[in-house]
């Protein structure tokens, strides 16, 4: 206990020396230091600098729908006319998480072609994705006579929202931050969730607005024969149409299910037509390109809609053919208006509705507010416990009072090393750790003057009070660390950071108090030759 | 010329009056029950869902401005900074649906339940900056936490509170035996009890930041126990024959020195933070004020108390006092 050898004595100086180097850029500025040394200091929690945090969810409701609305397509393709095959006449409803198709016409033998068309369907249902066991992305079984449903088993589902979550995140990303620029952070927790930390925004409702669109981009086939929009403005809705309505365009019939989706969308831009008024340029990519094709061969002369979040932003007539899958979207925009729209639809289209759940917003001045009153905090708390080591204990106190701003150096090291952000909790955290971390020093140094008082000698007081003390501030130490732990795995937010910061100063605490303290007494000892503490 | 705060060594005879600590402590038990479950706690919008918004008072941004033009269902009041600033402090739950507008009501009963904290935030907002005419910028705080997010936050709150305490139960039982683990755990409960206690006789809001204060308190009190039994285990040892309550009190007696100093030096960073700190920690820091005091107090009476009456024998051979078996620190 008593003896330092000189590789101890440098192991400690070096432990402080880099704490000291770590924690150095968050006193001042690093610009121009060697490269070893961090340029930054310790990340501020929002609360600190203010901004937007942000808690999201999907919904599994409107993904599986979402996922069922595309394979209806890849159905109506399946049970189209081929060479060798008749065409299977049917009605597909997407209702929630189930597709119900109904068989609109018999065969030869006047039965409802259930079975075949149960096997077409079957070639367009692709394998799970991953799945070990060869399992289908869709049930596809007989629901009746007539009826085929079409459901999504447990394990398609969970890999569905995974990749929906996924979706969202790039999504998220590509729509608040197209050019990459701006220090946003988003995070997923649990299977459908998102956290959303935009540091220095002061706006969530620019960032709600922009992720409340769904950007779901479809075009669909017209009927706008002015019968069936008054039978369906009166309630009777043609079977497989819609009735949507558009700034421009007014109430139109759309199909349902629309011919080219998002996906088939390769990029989007804001460019000016022939009067230089700004409009929205479209590629798309092969595949729509040639269903784009497609759609228009059979359909000359009808109407096209182009649909965005269930609202026509323009339907021309189809006058003919149009391959190369280059569109364009003209309308009354401003350029503004054309360039969100354009990020929009370039970021695709959620996956999901996203619900906001759990919104928080700081501004800078209260973070700068906090961060003021909570550095004063800690200075007040750091001299104040210093003077009363100090007259409590004398010479020892004034080591326990090093070890004491030693020990915050080290856990701003810490905390710089590990990347950790520092909250406002988190910053109480370390004003505890100021008032436990002398705990250590106080368990030894009452354990001193016990066995001074009990007869002892100086040194063999100090090696007895050292020894004896170190189970009990081990014992104390991981109990609470114990509490800091737990507090840090269940926690969120703010009371992770004040986890932290406990954790931490509980551990470099030990190091502090237990050695750098035995260190600097037991050198005072040899130096100054004292025959006894003052008690 | 050093400051004695404690007497150096006494001889107070705790263990006699352990009837009458235990008995406090169990009507502070029942009191804090008691008044959990009538007055019960002051849950924050972390818990209780709903909105808090904070704007910089000014001339004509005034508490009782607020509540005149904005006032329907709104809980208004004003804090001070530690700098002398004021500030409005606004309320409020889910707002009345006709207030939300036309594309709310046309939303499925789930759905509304789900979004009408998000909406009722979003009017509030856009009815302050359109009344007083202010920016973004002037909102100094808005927090929003919907149904589903604060029911999950009470119950991570609650497991967390229940994993830490076996974990400790476990680590003493470990270390000592399990009278202790007993003993210090009735202590940690007891604090916990007392302190939630506290929050609903003064309804401090309830927040996650005080639930970190509940969790340091347990973690000071279990702390403090550990101390204790750390002693009455080393005088165990030497006194083999002793009676329990002699063991107790003699170890109780000689940490009382050290227990005290450390609960004054925690207590004076916790007045600095609670005095400096600002209103965000307020809360906290008063939960951890009166956590000290609970938590001392349980350690000398409560604790010991209870690993008296269930023994103080430690029959975990290989920890022997005069061998600390962490030999290999110096």
């Amino acid at each position: 206990m008593l003896q330092f050898p000189a590789w101890k004595v440098l192991l400690v100086l070096a432990v402080l020396a880099w704490g000291v180097v770590m924690a150095l850029p968050n006193a001042v500025n690093m610009s121009g230091a060697p490269g070893w040394v961090p340029q930054k200091g310790v990340n501020l929690g929002l609360d600190l600098r203010g901004g937007v945090y942000l808690e999201m969810e999907i919904q599994p409701e409107d993904v599986i729908g979402g996922r069922l609305d595309v394979f209806a397509r890849d159905v109506r393709t399946a049970l189209a006319r081929t060479d060798t095959q008749d065409p299977v006449a049917h009605l597909a409803e997407v209702d929630g998480r189930k597709m119900t198709i109904k068989l609109t016409r018999t065969d030869a033998s006047g039965n409802f072609p259930v079975d075949d068309a149960i096997a077409r369907i079957e070639k367009v249902n692709g394998p799970l994705e991953g799945g070990l066991a060869g399992g289908k992305t869709y049930n596809v079984a007989r629901a009746g006579r007539d009826t085929i449903a079409v459901t999504v088993p447990a394990n398609s589902e969970n890999l569905m929202m995974a990749d929906a979550l996924a979706k969202t995140e790039t999504i998220v990303r590509r729509r608040i931050d197209p050019d990459g620029v701006a220090e946003i952070s988003i995070t997923r927790s649990g299977s459908n969730r998102l956290i959303l930390e935009a540091p220095g925004e002061p706006d969530p409702q620019r960032l709600k607005d922009l992720l409340s669109r769904d950007g779901r981009m479809t075009f669909n086939i017209v009927d706008d024969s002015p019968s069936s929009i008054a039978a369906a403005e009166a309630g009777v809705v043609k079977p497989g149409f819609r009735l949507v309505a558009g700034p421009t365009t007014g109430p139109l019939l759309i199909r349902s299910i629309p011919e080219i989706v998002g996906s088939d969308i390769a990029s989007a831009s804001q460019g000016n037509d022939e009067a230089n008024r700004p409009q929205i340029n479209f590629r798309l990519n092969s595949n729509g390109a040639r269903k784009f094709y497609e759609t228009t061969r059979v359909n000359t002369n009808k109407r096209f809609a182009i649909v965005l979040d269930d609202s026509i932003m323009s339907a021309p007539n189809i006058n003919e053919p149009i391959p190369g899958g280059n569109v364009r979207i003209t309308g009354d925009f401003t350029i503004e208006e054309a360039q969100d729209l354009a990020a929009i639809i370039s970021a695709g289209e959620m996956p999901s509705k996203v619900q906001f759940l759990d919104q928080r917003v700081v501004s800078s001045t209260l973070g700068e507010d906090s961060i003021r009153s909570g550095y004063l905090a800690a200075v007040v708390g750091l001299s104040l416990v210093s003077i009363f080591m100090i007259l409590a204990y004398g010479v020892q106190g004034i080591f326990a009072v090093a070890s004491l701003a030693m020990n915050i150096v080290l856990i701003f090291a810490a905390l710089t090393l590990l990347n950790a952000t520092l909250t406002l909790p988190g910053i109480a955290g370390i004003i505890l750790t100021i008032g436990m971390a002398v705990d250590a020093n106080v368990l030894v140094f009452e354990r001193i003057r016990e066995e001074q008082r009990s007869g002892r000698s100086i040194w063999t007081a100090v090696q007895a009070g050292y020894e004896r003390a170190f189970i009990t501030i081990l014992d104390s130490n991981i109990t609470t660390l114990f509490a800091a732990a737990i507090l840090y795995m269940l926690g969120s937010g703010p009371v992770k950071g004040f986890a932290v910061t406990l954790a931490l100063g509980i551990i470099t605490s030990v190091f502090t108090a237990f050695i750098f303290t035995r260190m600097l007494t037991i050198f005072w000892m040899k130096i100054a030759k004292p025959k006894r503490f003052a008690v | 010329m050093l400051i004695k705060f404690w007497p150096a060594e006494t001889k107070i005879p705790f263990m006699r009056y352990r009837y009458v600590g235990v008995t406090l402590s169990v009507l502070v038990i029942i009191g804090s029950f008691f008044l959990l479950a009538t007055r019960g706690l002051n849950l924050g919008v972390d818990f209780a869902g709903g909105s808090v918004i904070e704007l910089t008072e000014s001339e004509t941004v005034t508490v009782s401005e607020v509540r005149s033009k904005i006032g329907n269902g709104l809980t208004v009041n004003s804090a001070t900074d530690t700098d002398g600033t004021r500030r409005i402090v606004i309320r409020f739950g889910d707002l009345d649906e006709a207030l939300l507008g036309p594309e709310f009501a046309a939303l499925s009963p789930e759905e509304k339940a789900e979004r009408a904290s998000s909406a009722s935030n979003t009017f509030v907002v856009n009815e302050i900056k359109s009344t007083f005419n202010l920016t973004d910028r002037d909102i100094l705080r808005n927090d929003s936490v919907g149904p589903k997010v604060s029911g999950e936050l009470f119950r991570e709150g609650m497991i967390a509170l229940g994993i830490a305490t076996i974990m400790m139960l476990l680590y003493i039982a470990f270390r000592y035996s399990w009278s202790y683990a007993i003993g210090g755990v009735a202590a940690l409960a007891h604090d916990a009890i007392g302190t939630m206690g506290l929050f609903a006789l003064l309804q401090i809001e309830f927040n996650l930041t005080t639930v970190a204060a509940l969790l340091t308190i347990i973690g000071y009190s279990i702390n403090d126990s550990v101390v204790v039994f750390d002693r009455i285990r080393e005088v165990r040892r030497k006194y083999k024959q002793m009676p329990s309550n002699e063991v107790i009190d003699i170890a109780t007696n000689q940490t009382l020195s050290r227990t005290f100093l450390t609960a004054g030096t925690t207590l004076i960073a916790i007045l600095a933070i609670t005095i400096f700190g600002g209103p965000v920690l307020q809360g906290m820091s008063i939960a951890m004020i009166w956590g000290i005091f609970i938590g001392t107090y349980s350690s000398i009476f409560f604790a010991s108390a209870i690993v008296m009456a269930l023994g103080t024998d430690i029959r975990r051979p290989g920890v022997s006092d005069d061998t600390p078996g962490f030999q290999g620190v110096s």
